[in-house]
């Protein structure tokens, strides 16, 4: 009987008890050592060696507020990244529901770097180290488009600029320019980038994604043509972490927040297959003996 | 001509596009270019008002005869006329004549954006993880050794993908990350070798006119 009522836990306990384990960590914060994956120290490093005098990092943010919590901490993390060394950065997104995520996220950034700065030159300015292309339809025409001219891909920034004004796009023309695409989605778009940009011309590129997209990326980062990967929020932690590390950035670290959270979160689902495995096991033998 | 027509289009647009790929020459990247960056965006326009057009139909015809879940319609279809009247005419942020502002209330697309739309689809994602604990409770069971094997991994990598894993034992994460480079590297390459060859199959079927199901039923 008892083993019954513990094969079929009401689903609002179930619920109950994901919520608790969710919440409960937020709100008492602690800290969890996170590791490093190859794949995230593979990106960090491709990132890292880029040269600012010769390239830019450009990142894609090709997620939507769905898979955000997931995905901007990596938008955040590489943006803190290439101000740290830096290298400067062009921003687009391939969805249209991604774009104002991403503007923010450059606007909190820029904040978080121009409020410690002191010259004009240790400041982030506009158009001098960021760029942000914004949304142009459909995702084939700028992947494929920014292998022959940028500008004629992205006439206008996000924000209205004519793309030729802005002094960082003096010298950026094509993807020869580009040292990495680190293309941030819950979707596929760093495999269309592997498939069109890559064979021909040449671009490196690096993923971070959800962690449930994250096996589809495995065989690409095992071949050399993803040169890294943030695989989930764990990813992003990760790569937080090697960030804090090398360049003592102190913003607010979103993904490793989330850590315990998350634990917590798999713990709890660990806890009831187990529960339900045991009780199901029980039960099995109990009918056996009957028998 | 309604058959052969588009089947025209397709096969001399469909070997252009192949070309850009084997014959590097600039009169066929300037085509190719061409295509995609002007063609490409103006036929993605109509698709957008063919979207839009198919969406609404559907849902007026559904309020019409009253299907399942009707009264859901109508939420879709004022939401749809409310953002974009707002984001036509009012502008991003509230900069075109449309008001979009009462006092200190603020309803501008960017406002509505970031309020309604982001927190909700954030919702509907996190919803998910309530959905799969209780999935996962109910269903998997290791009722034999194959089950057995899935379900330890899974436990594996689950650890291995948080700090926890880590914090048990260093092994756990190094674990994990060898089944996903090794084993789901190799049945990912596997599926994915098939699905290509299909696909490409399929595409040589469509460009020498043998596959003309695209065209509608019954072809």
């Amino acid at each position: 009987m008892i083993w019954e009522k513990l094969l079929n836990i009401d689903r609002r306990i179930v619920f109950l008890a994901m919520g608790l384990g969710i919440i409960l960590p937020l709100l008492f914060p602690t800290n969890l050592p996170v590791g490093a994956q190859r794949v995230t120290q593979r990106f960090f490093n491709t990132v890292d060696e880029v040269d600012p005098q010769e390239q830019c990092l450009f990142i894609s943010g090709d997620y939507t507020p769905q898979n955000m919590p997931e995905t901007h901490p990596m938008a955040i993390v590489l943006l803190r990244h290439g101000f740290s060394a830096r290298i400067p950065i062009i921003v687009n997104a391939l969805y249209v529901e991604g774009a104002p995520l991403l503007a923010n996220g450059v606007e909190q950034v820029m904040e978080e770097f121009n409020a410690s700065s002191t010259t004009r030159a240790d400041s982030i300015i506009y158009g001098r180290d960021i760029v942000y292309l914004g949304w142009t339809p459909p995702p084939i025409v700028p992947i494929l488009g920014m292998g022959e001219d940028i500008h004629a891909i992205y006439p206008d920034d996000y924000y209205g600029n004519r793309i030729d004004s802005l002094e960082m796009m003096e010298w950026i023309r094509t993807y020869d320019d580009i040292g990495i695409i680190a293309a941030l989605t819950g979707g596929s778009s760093p495999l269309w980038y592997v498939m069109f940009a890559q064979p021909k011309y040449g671009v490196k590129v690096g993923a971070g994604c959800t962690a449930v997209c994250a096996p589809d990326f495995y065989p690409y980062c095992g071949t050399g043509q993803m040169s890294g990967m943030m695989a989930g929020m764990k990813g992003a932690a990760e790569y937080e972490e090697m960030v804090a590390q090398k360049y003592g950035t102190t913003g607010r670290r979103k993904a490793t927040e989330g850590m315990v959270a998350q634990s917590a979160a798999h713990l709890c689902i660990m806890g009831f297959v187990l529960l339900g495995n045991f009780a199901y096991f029980m039960m099995r033998r109990q009918k056996e003996r009957q028998v | 001509m309604r058959d052969k027509l588009p089947l025209v289009l397709l096969i001399i647009l469909g070997v252009f596009g192949l070309t850009d790929r084997f014959l590097p020459h600039p009169v066929a990247e300037a085509f190719n270019s061409y295509l995609r960056d002007t063609l490409l965006r103006i036929i993605s326009a109509f698709a957008l008002i063919l979207g839009l057009g198919n969406l609404i139909l559907r849902h007026v015809n559904k309020i019409k005869h009253k299907e399942e879940h009707w009264p859901h319609s109508y939420v879709l279809l004022i939401s749809l006329i409310v953002a974009s009247v707002i984001g036509v005419f009012g502008g991003i942020s509230g900069e075109l004549w449309f008001p979009t502002s009462v006092g200190d209330f603020e309803f501008d697309i960017t406002t509505i954006y970031f309020n309604v739309l982001t927190p909700l689809g954030a919702s509907m994602f996190s919803l998910l993880a309530f959905f799969m604990a209780s999935a996962a409770y109910r269903s998997f069971r290791a009722r034999n050794w194959l089950a057995f094997l899935l379900l330890s991994s899974a436990f594996v990598v689950m650890l291995g993908q948080v700090p926890l894993g880590h914090a048990i034992s260093p092994a756990i994460p190094e674990i994990s990350q060898w089944i996903m480079e090794v084993p789901n590297t190799a049945a990912k390459r596997g599926i994915e070798l098939g699905i290509t060859l299909g696909v490409l199959a399929t595409l040589l079927k469509i460009l020498a006119g043998i596959e003309r199901s695209w065209l509608g039923s019954g072809r």
